[in-house]
C-alpha cells in the first residue's frame, strides 16, 4: 500500500490500496455519487435501510446519500489548515474514551434532516490531529460485523495498523512516553 | 506531526497524484446540474431495474445510441429538456422533484460527529 496526502499541512491522508486506481476516499466520493453504485447497493440492503431506519423509499434514501456525501466532498475540500481533526473524527469503539496507538477512528455527519446519516469515513489515528483515511462504508446496521462490506473497513483497518506498526511507521514507545503524561 | 511518522509517509507516497480532489472540486463546482442529472439516473435506473429494461431497450424506445443511454445512468449528462421529455415517455414516468436544496458551506467541525 502507499498514502496520499489529503491535507497539504500533512494532517490528514489517505490509502491507496494496491489493486486501486487512486486513494480510500477517492474511491468513496466516486462510488457515493456513482448512481449505478447506489441503486445496485441499496438494493441489495433495502431490509437494513427498513428494518434499521424504517425508511421504504429507495429513490429518497440515495437522494440523501448522494447530499451527504456532496457535504463531505465540500467540507473535506474547505477544511482550513487550522482545524482541529479531533472534532471531526471520533473513536470507532463508542465506549473508548482514552487514546490508544494507532486508534481505530470514524467521521460522520452530525445533522441531517429526516434521519441520521449512514455514511462512515473510517480511519487510524496516527497521533493526536493527524489521520490516515483507510475506507468508508453506508452502514445501515447497528454493529459493523453484521455486514459484509463493514466487517471488510474492519479488516483494512487492522490490515493498515498492522502495516505502520509492521514497518515501525509511529514510534511506539514515544507513544507510552505521551500516555504517561496524561496520567 | 511527529518526524519519523512523517518521513515514513513521504517515503511510502502514491507514484502517481491523486485525482481526489480535482474530481471533488468539479463536482462542486458543477453540484447545481450535476445534482439533478444524478437523482435523474437514480430514478431512470430504479424503473429499469422495476421493469426488468435493458439500457439497449431504453436507447431503442428513445431513439438513441446506447451509448448515450449509458452516459445518462452515469449522472454526469447535462441534459436538455428534449432528453428528459423522451426518458419520461419511454419510461411512463415523471423525472421532476422536489426537494431541499442543501448548503454545503457550514464549517466541517460544526457537521461531523
Amino acid at each position: 500500500m502507499t498514502f496520499d496526502k489529503i491535507l497539504d499541512n500533512d494532517t490528514l491522508w489517505a490509502v491507496r490500496y494496491e489493486d486501486m486506481a487512486d486513494n480510500a476516499l477517492q474511491t468513496l466520493f466516486e462510488q457515493w455519487s456513482d448512481p449505478e453504485w447506489l441503486v445496485d447497493f441499496f438494493l441489495a440492503n433495502m431490509a437494513d435501510l427498513e428494518s434499521y431506519f424504517k425508511i421504504t423509499d429507495i429513490n429518497q434514501a440515495i437522494y440523501d446519500t448522494i447530499d451527504d456525501n456532496q457535504r463531505i466532498q465540500c467540507l473535506i475540500l474547505d477544511i482550513s489548515p487550522e482545524a482541529d481533526l479531533d472534532k471531526i473524527f471520533r473513536p470507532l469503539e463508542n465506549s473508548r474514551t482514552g487514546e490508544m496507538l494507532l486508534g481505530r477512528e470514524k467521521a460522520r455527519i452530525k445533522e441531517r434532516p429526516r434521519h441520521v446519516s449512514w455514511l462512515r469515513i473510517y480511519a487510524i489515528k496516527l497521533e493526536p490531529g493527524c489521520y490516515i483515511i483507510t475506507g468508508g462504508a453506508i452502514k445501515l446496521t447497528h454493529t459493523m460485523g453484521e455486514r459484509e462490506h463493514t466487517l471488510a473497513e474492519l479488516a483494512k483497518m487492522e490490515q493498515v495498523r498492522n502495516y505502520l506498526i509492521d514497518n515501525q511507521a509511529i514510534d511506539a514507545d514515544g507513544f507510552v512516553d505521551f500516555l504517561s503524561e496524561l496520567q | 506531526m511527529k518526524k519519523e511518522t512523517l518521513e515514513f509517509l513521504e517515503a511510502h507516497q502514491s507514484e502517481t497524484p491523486s485525482k481526489w480532489r480535482e474530481e471533488a472540486e468539479w463536482r462542486r463546482d458543477n453540484w447545481s446540474w450535476l445534482r439533478h442529472s444524478q437523482k435523474i439516473a437514480v430514478k431512470v435506473l430504479v424503473q429499469m431495474k422495476q421493469e426488468g429494461l435493458t439500457q439497449k431497450a431504453l436507447a431503442e424506445r428513445m431513439d438513441c445510441t446506447q451509448q448515450y443511454v449509458s452516459k445518462i445512468l452515469k449522472g454526469k449528462e447535462n441534459m436538455s429538456l428534449d432528453t428528459l421529455s423522451k426518458l419520461e415517455d419511454a419510461l411512463g414516468i415523471s423525472l421532476i422533484y422536489d426537494e431541499q436544496v442543501v448548503s454545503p458551506s457550514m464549517v466541517a467541525e460544526e457537521v461531523f460527529a
